[in-house]
């Protein structure tokens, strides 16, 4: 096969979303949760992603991170540093981050407004 | 052998197979075949999946190239993806392919059976036709697209059962494909009737292919 990868070759064009400015709430009990999660250390920050894949297309990704090398942008939430990728930023804006208590199917939950549909454990959406 | 009306999407990238998995019917760890689908279990795309160095090629069918382009586009996010179309340069052979090919080819397996692939410049000729193929096809139950293959049938409809992984997690489409295997209602299968045979999306001289209800 021949691979192509040379400069004759050209690429599809790939149609980056405008990045938008993200507007983003949590709700009392999802800080309280970060509160114990950070304690009185600000220096590790929460990464609230988008991963491509599960039943729905896109499925969030929370992670606690000190740094990341993916450009974000930097929003302080209730006093908590929350990072959001700007690649990302036209699928999270305006979601609200709420804290599920319960054995099954606990955690943290996200209320997002882009999302036309999700899937049933709440991690996918549309 | 017969020349596969096919496209060669070349993706380069970090973690192309993981991008690839997360969106497609099959466990994609290497080469393999897998199906892209869409939330209502229907096809977009039958592939081949063929890591190329540290790149991967998707080799699908031409017409449903874009429709393929319009499902990954989006879901990039913040890879760095780049994806080239190098369908031109490359010819792409299925069915017996001979033992002898030209330098550069590649040879692998497909849900189709022998797959090859030929740089144009070695201007390979189809020793088969249309309708050689559509016999090889009915004898081994093969489905193809734009016949068995089309984006109105979800993957066990047009006998693709094996490239719908049972236990992968969560893809587009996984929850409408799980739910039919385990309440065993797939609905529609591919079989093969003798002709005449109504309904037939390949027919043959004597025997055809059909996508029947079966359940």
């Amino acid at each position: 096969m021949d691979c192509g990868t040379c400069e004759t070759t050209p690429t599809i064009e790939l149609n980056v979303p405008d990045e938008v400015d993200v507007n983003l709430t949590m709700t009392d009990k999802a800080t309280n949760m970060l509160s114990e999660a950070f304690g009185d250390d600000r220096s590790h920050a929460l990464l609230v992603g988008v991963l491509s894949g599960g039943c729905s297309g896109y499925m969030y990704d929370l992670q606690i991170v000190e740094s990341t090398e993916t450009p974000c942008q930097e929003l302080n939430i209730n006093g908590y540093r929350v990072l959001v990728p700007r690649a990302s930023s036209h699928l999270l804006d305006g979601i609200e981050i709420d804290y599920v208590d319960r054995l099954m199917g606990g955690g943290f939950k996200i209320t997002n407004p882009n999302a036309s549909a999700s899937c049933g454990c709440g991690e996918s959406f549309a | 052998m017969f020349q596969h009306d096919a496209y060669i999407l070349l993706l380069e990238g970090e973690s192309i197979l993981d991008f690839i998995d997360g969106l497609s019917t099959n466990l994609v760890s290497g080469q393999c075949s897998t199906i892209f689908t869409r939330a209502n279990a229907k096809i977009i795309d039958v592939c081949e999946v063929l890591p190329v160095g540290s790149n991967v090629a998707i080799i699908g069918y031409e017409p449903y190239k874009n429709d393929l382009i319009s499902h990954l586009k989006p879901r990039i996010l913040e890879r760095n993806i780049t994806i080239r179309d190098i369908g031109s340069i490359n010819d792409v052979f299925v069915g017996p392919i001979p033992e002898e090919l030209p330098s550069g080819s590649t040879r692998l397996n497909s849900f189709m059976g022998p797959m090859a692939i030929i740089p144009k410049h070695h201007e390979k000729q189809a020793s088969w036709d249309q309708s050689h193929w559509d016999e090889y096809r009915i004898m081994n139950m093969i489905p193809y697209h734009g016949a068995e293959i089309t984006p109105q049938v979800h993957p066990y409809a047009c006998g693709l059962d094996k490239l719908v992984h049972p236990n992968k997690g969560c893809y587009i489409g996984q929850e409408i494909l799980t739910r039919m295997r385990s309440r065993g209602r797939q609905g529609k299968t591919l079989v093969r009737r003798s002709n005449p045979a109504p309904n037939a999306t390949t027919t043959g001289a004597k025997e055809s292919l059909c996508i029947e209800r079966t359940q």
